[in-house]
């Protein structure tokens, strides 16, 4: 990796410091909150998939369109790199900045599932795989973004990779694999759930490594 | 060898409502060339291929040697870019820009770049989102003439500059020519400035160059004559005259090409002959080129 | 920097045609004496925010007349008065006064009404200066 890619990458997670520090916050907040009883579990919840959707469209959205919009990408393709070298600085670096929320918060998450007595167990199947889903769904984002060459696209993709959330939710729930060992007292890892997360997995992939095959190969970038 | 700064070789470019077509231009180290067309002529399309950020349909484009936009990662080691749309990152500061840049270019000179923080009056703790549009330019001519690049390439770089920011830029750009193996292109609406600071000035219009020379041709080539023909007097056939405004018995020619010859062929009717500004040199040459492609 | 040698932009005539008679006008009121160097082309424009193309042209005419003497390799420097730009000065005004004769024939000029032009001449010069 060149010292440019790597500045770059560092940049990344210095001028989003602030999105970093306010979704991990966000994130134990909300675990917190949940921990507090029934009522408290359901708005934790809440809040806490909206801190990471909220991270992942602001890196999303913010770190890429927002980047063309301000003209700061003038500023950065004049660094002696190439536009392969641009693209792959930008998907490492925003997704260091997704990851470091993400690993607090999933960690909090999983934390609250095992330490606290009142939340059953076997849930933590169904909590990787949320997880592990909103992971994916921030890579789609990120790809879409990189390759989308108007904001109107890049909102349409944030928009429907959002709306997979509650489809996720909705669908996976209640699949016969996972509905039934959800308030079981312990995790089963059934084969459904290896199944949804070799799925979730294989679009984490595919969406991040795709800007580098084609995104990285643009002839124009302005 | 060729040891050009820049060698850019019928270069092709098609949008959907605008085509660069058979664009050439050639830098030589130790010049400073001024970049002169009307808005929406392709000035800054140019200077963006050359950068690398865009690709050409057709043509060749070497930077410093390098095959733009492939080695473009190389190249840019040693070129500083200014646009007047760019502007700083955000959530940072000047200072921190000014780190960031020392961190990739070893030839940073921070004393260079300190002198240049005064001159310019700008402060590192100033944060991007507070600068001007010419905070910003100054800004980004810091960042770029701190590291002493080979060449420079500045899309309108004195754009939102109050008369002493313009001052202190051109003088700093004039000093980067003390160095004979250092070269400048830079576009301006500001003819002035061009008329005054360029070694070379090539004018671009509706993407394709109108002309291209060196400034004392131009100044020298250029006039407008002006007779008083009495009636009955008609003036003879004459090559290069570009523009002929009657007025009754008050004609005025416009040449690009004078010479004692064409002096001497025009006649005895001459009242005045006047050197022409690079302002209107450009206005006529632009003018004269519509008229020509229209045809 | 080059105090006192200013291009003005406002002036009509064209820059490097200024910085000649800056020059010239130095060197005739022995500012620079015969012999001292001149600055570089390039420093000389730096310091003017001149291009470098017109300070190469003020050189070279200024060269022509003699004014200065440019060694290659070395520099320019203020030519000394015994010598080619003597020789070049005494050409120029022979042929000048030849063409003065040929046009005060032309107008039907006597000698004595060609000489006092002239002598006119001299006194503007002198006021000028």
């Amino acid at each position: 990796m060149s010292v440019v890619t790597r500045k770059l990458i560092a940049k990344e997670l210095y001028v989003n410091r602030w999105f970093i520090v306010g979704g991990c916050v966000s994130g134990v907040v909300s675990v917190l909150i949940a921990a507090t009883g029934k009522m408290g579990f359901n708005v934790g919840a809440l809040t806490w998939l909206t801190t990471i959707i909220a991270t992942g469209v602001m890196l999303g959205l913010y770190g890429i369109m927002n980047e063309r919009k301000e003209h700061t990408l003038q500023f950065v393709l004049s660094l002696p790199l190439s536009i392969a070298d641009y693209v792959r600085a930008k998907m490492l670096g925003l997704t260091a900045c997704f990851l470091v929320v993400w690993l607090v918060s999933s960690g909090a998450a999983l934390l609250l599932v095992f330490a606290k007595d009142t939340v059953a167990d076997g849930i933590a199947p169904y909590t990787v795989l949320l997880c592990v889903f909103m992971l994916a769904n921030f890579t789609v984002v990120l790809c879409g973004s990189l390759h989308a060459q108007s904001e109107a696209l890049t909102s349409a993709v944030i928009v429907v990779t959002n709306m997979g959330v509650s489809i996720f939710m909705f669908t996976v729930a209640p699949l016969p694999g996972i509905e039934k060992y959800l308030s079981g007292p312990a995790p089963v890892w059934s084969s459904t759930f290896w199944t949804v997360l070799g799925c979730e997995l294989a679009v984490l992939i595919i969406a991040f490594t795709l800007p580098f095959f084609l995104a990285a190969r643009r002839r124009d970038f302005l | 060898m060729n040891d050009k700064h820049i060698d850019m070789r019928n270069v092709r470019k098609i949008y959907r409502f605008f085509t660069l077509d058979d664009v050439s231009l050639a830098l030589e180290p130790g010049q400073i060339m001024g970049f002169v067309g009307p808005n929406g002529a392709g000035k800054s399309t140019t200077l963006r291929l050359l950068m690398g950020m865009n690709s050409p349909d057709a043509g060749q484009i070497r930077v410093l040697g390098h095959e733009i936009p492939e080695a473009q990662a190389v190249a840019k080691r040693d070129i500083g870019f200014v646009s007047a749309e760019m502007r700083l990152l955000p959530h940072t500061t000047l200072g921190w820009h000014m780190e960031f840049m020392k961190s990739i270019y070893p030839e940073w000179d921070g004393g260079y770049a300190a002198t240049l923080v005064k001159r310019f009056n700008l402060r590192p703790e100033q944060n991007a989102r507070s600068l001007s549009l010419g905070e910003h330019v100054k800004a980004t001519l810091l960042l770029a003439l701190a590291r002493r690049p080979r060449l420079l390439i500045l899309d309108e770089p004195t754009t939102g500059l109050d008369p002493v920011a313009r001052h202190e830029v051109i003088s700093e750009l004039m000093d980067v020519l003390r160095d004979e193996s250092r070269s400048i292109l830079f576009s301006s609406h500001n003819t002035v400035d061009v008329e005054r600071i360029s070694d070379t000035i090539t004018f671009i219009d509706r993407g394709r160059i109108v002309d291209s020379d060196n400034k004392e041709d131009f100044l020298e080539r250029w006039r407008r004559i002006q007779l008083q023909l009495p009636d009955g007097v008609e003036l003879p056939a004459l090559p290069n005259i570009v523009k002929r405004e009657v007025d009754g018995q008050f004609v005025t020619l416009t040449t690009n090409q004078f010479s004692a010859g064409l002096r001497s062929l025009i006649g005895p009717h001459v009242t005045h002959v006047h050197r022409m500004s690079l302002e209107e040199i450009f206005v006529a040459n632009v003018m004269h080129h519509r008229e020509a492609r229209a045809q | 920097m080059y105090s006192g040698i200013n291009i003005s932009q406002t002036d009509a005539r064209p820059m490097y045609l200024q910085i000649m008679e800056q020059i010239r006008a130095r060197v005739a009121a022995r500012d620079w004496p015969p012999g001292k160097e001149l600055p570089s082309i390039r420093a000389l424009a730096a310091g003017l925010n001149v291009s470098v193309i017109t300070v190469k042209r003020a050189y070279l005419d200024l060269e022509t007349e003699g004014v200065i003497v440019t060694r290659h390799g070395k520099g320019s420097f203020v030519a000394e008065v015994n010598g080619l730009a003597g020789e070049l000065r005494e050409e120029q005004l022979a042929e000048h006064l030849q063409q003065a004769a040929e046009l005060g024939r032309q107008l039907g000029l006597t000698e004595e009404q060609l000489a006092e032009r002239l002598r006119r001449a001299q006194r503007q010069t002198g006021r000028k200066e």
